[in-house]
């Protein structure tokens, strides 16, 4: 059971007035020798929502994060938070809960010790130590070897480490790895519940499905570079149904005017980058008979591979910037 | 304030392995040889020479040396694993300000190893009385030898935990820093002597025994400066290269 510790421990009264921040990144760039990892990024994560980080493996997501806690640095731009670098941060660790992966734990150590060690380094009592460890449900396995826990266990370890200081500023990285169905469905309650109370959430994942449930706003990579930002259900509804006997005819055109264009069976098309009256507007332009022109709502798992598929073909940066929600 | 609380959770995580306890064995190990050599030991001219008077009795507790090299064992491991077991990510989160926490880090370890250096003077002294009543000899050190010993042997350790620290931080891989010390500890100084044979004053066998009051092949304070300046050299560098280096 992974429950808020604002309620079991009066968290309110732990940081009062305390508001989420703003996370920017700006035109970010990272390079490992000729590979770049993460190109010309750039984005902002909100207060007082979930944010959803998406990407295939490697896209460039936790690399991302990483520049952000300024753990690997950027070849090129800025990332802050609420304005300031984090290593610029007055209390970093009252300011962000950092879940990485992969977790660091030492396998001999305990993980009440694990949480009293950076109790003490963050100036907490080391009472908060235990206090989170009922939190996230680890009470009976505190004074067990980290070596011995399961990769749920960890995970809910490396949560209550995040949630040591009450931070307003989450920055998770697959959190939900090897939680069992109740510690998800827990994870997404206290996520969104944090997030009402004005806190910054920003999470990756690739539980597509957990992240539809979760996010009200997404970041999507691939290949290091943006491919759709926004809010989710804005993003949802961006696509068009369109059928016509003229589908090359029309592929052309909407081609043209900067959209995305897939062929569906039945001379059908799926359009995202151009709205609905602009293809109307065309297509009558073109003298193209359309059959169909319907605004379609897409689930993330169709538009994931949308993004990322055109991107592996494409591979522009112009495509991405099309799929951008305004 | 800040400083305190980073010391006090490097000091934690040194305490909270079983790697402390491992090398409490290796002393008691030492201790419990230097004892059976007390009692069954003896010189080439099959007598007891090397215990008779307090100059050799001195000499046979000097821990000094064995405390530098054993610390230094302990410095680089404690700090390799750090990052091999990544729990340096916890630590430069907590304070990003990277020259803070690895300075916590190398005040934590080279504390540790000086009481490294006490627990294995102490340990050896109490192996070397008792096992001097199985022979004729009585324990001859002064209040004076005994301080010395101790404190030679806790600033030797201490500073050989540095040397380790360092090294730890600038490799991040436990075989590779134990490798590295290896070299630094044990084939570079011979090899420095074979080249310049004056050279043979300041290595660190010959510092420790200075520190020790059994050599004086250079000053007191030379030794002590000497030991200082060669383990701040890597501590000093691992504290640029952390603040520059992509953590993960």
């Amino acid at each position: 059971m992974i429950t808020n510790p604002g309620r079991t421990s009066g968290s309110q009264d732990h940081r009062p007035g305390v508001t989420g921040l703003p996370l920017e990144i700006d035109h970010v760039t990272k390079r490992y020798d000729d590979d770049v990892v993460v190109a010309d990024l750039s984005f902002t994560v909100k207060p007082g929502r979930v944010t959803g980080f998406l990407g295939p493996n490697g896209a460039g997501k936790s690399t991302t994060m990483k520049i952000l806690l300024d753990l690997a640095s950027a070849d090129h731009g800025s990332a802050t938070i609420g304005g300031t670098r984090y290593r610029d941060l007055p209390d970093p660790a009252r300011t962000v809960g950092v879940v990485l992966e992969p977790n660091a734990f030492h396998p001999g150590r305990s993980g009440r010790n694990h949480l009293r060690i950076l109790a003490d380094g963050g100036g907490f009592p080391t009472e908060r130590a235990d206090e989170l460890l009922s939190v996230v449900g680890l009470a009976d396995a505190a004074d067990r070897r980290v070596g011995a826990y399961s990769m749920g266990m960890r995970q809910r370890l490396s949560l209550a480490a995040a949630l040591l200081g009450d931070p307003p500023v989450l920055v998770l990285d697959e959190p939900g790895n090897g939680l069992d169905p109740q510690g998800i469905r827990d994870l997404r309650d206290l996520l969104r519940e944090r997030a009402a109370n004005g806190d910054t959430i920003f999470v990756s994942s690739h539980l597509l499905s957990e992240v539809e449930h979760l996010a009200d706003d997404v970041v999507v990579l691939n290949r290091g570079r943006l491919v759709a930002s926004g809010s989710l259900s804005e993003l949802q509804r961006q696509e068009t149904f369109v059928r016509t006997p003229s589908r090359a005819n029309l592929l052309k055109v909407l081609q043209s005017a900067g959209g995305t264009v897939r062929s569906l069976e039945n001379d059908a098309l799926l359009v995202r980058g151009v709205s609905i009256d602009a293809i109307g507007n065309r297509a009558h332009r073109a003298g193209i008979e359309l059959h169909e022109l319907t605004p379609r709502s897409g689930s993330l798992e169709e538009l994931f591979i949308g993004w990322t598929d055109v991107s592996s073909v494409d591979g522009t940066s112009e495509t991405a910037t099309e799929v951008r929600s305004a | 304030m800040t400083s305190f609380r980073l010391v006090r959770a490097e000091l934690r995580k040194l305490s909270t392995t079983k790697m402390p306890w491992a090398f409490l064995a290796v002393l008691v190990t030492i201790a419990g040889i230097t004892a059976v050599a007390v009692i069954v030991g003896t010189d080439a001219d099959g007598s007891k020479a090397f215990i008779s008077t307090a100059a050799d009795q001195k000499s046979l507790m000097a821990f000094a040396y064995n405390g530098l090299m054993i610390a230094g064992l302990f410095g680089a491991i404690a700090v390799a694993r750090e990052y091999g077991h990544d729990t340096v990510v916890p630590t430069f989160l907590i304070e990003p300000r990277r020259h803070r926490a690895v300075l916590a880090q190398l005040a934590a370890v080279t504390l540790a190893g000086g009481v490294l250096g006490f627990v294995g003077t102490a340990l050896t002294m109490v192996a070397v009385s008792v096992s001097l009543t199985a022979t004729k000899f009585s324990f001859m050190l002064s209040a004076g030898d005994v301080t010395q010993l101790f404190a030679a042997s806790i600033f030797a350790a201490a500073t050989g935990a540095l040397l380790g620290a360092g090294i730890g931080t600038l490799v991040r891989n436990t075989g590779g820093a134990v490798a590295a010390l290896v070299v630094i500890q044990f084939i570079a100084p011979p090899l420095a002597v074979q080249l310049v044979s004056e050279a043979i004053s300041w290595v660190p066998g010959t510092l420790a025994n200075v520190a020790s009051g059994v050599a004086d092949d250079v000053g007191m304070a030379a030794s002590l400066t000497a030991m200082i300046a060669w383990a701040a050299v890597p501590a000093i560098m691992s504290i640029f290269v952390a603040q520059r280096r992509d953590v993960v």
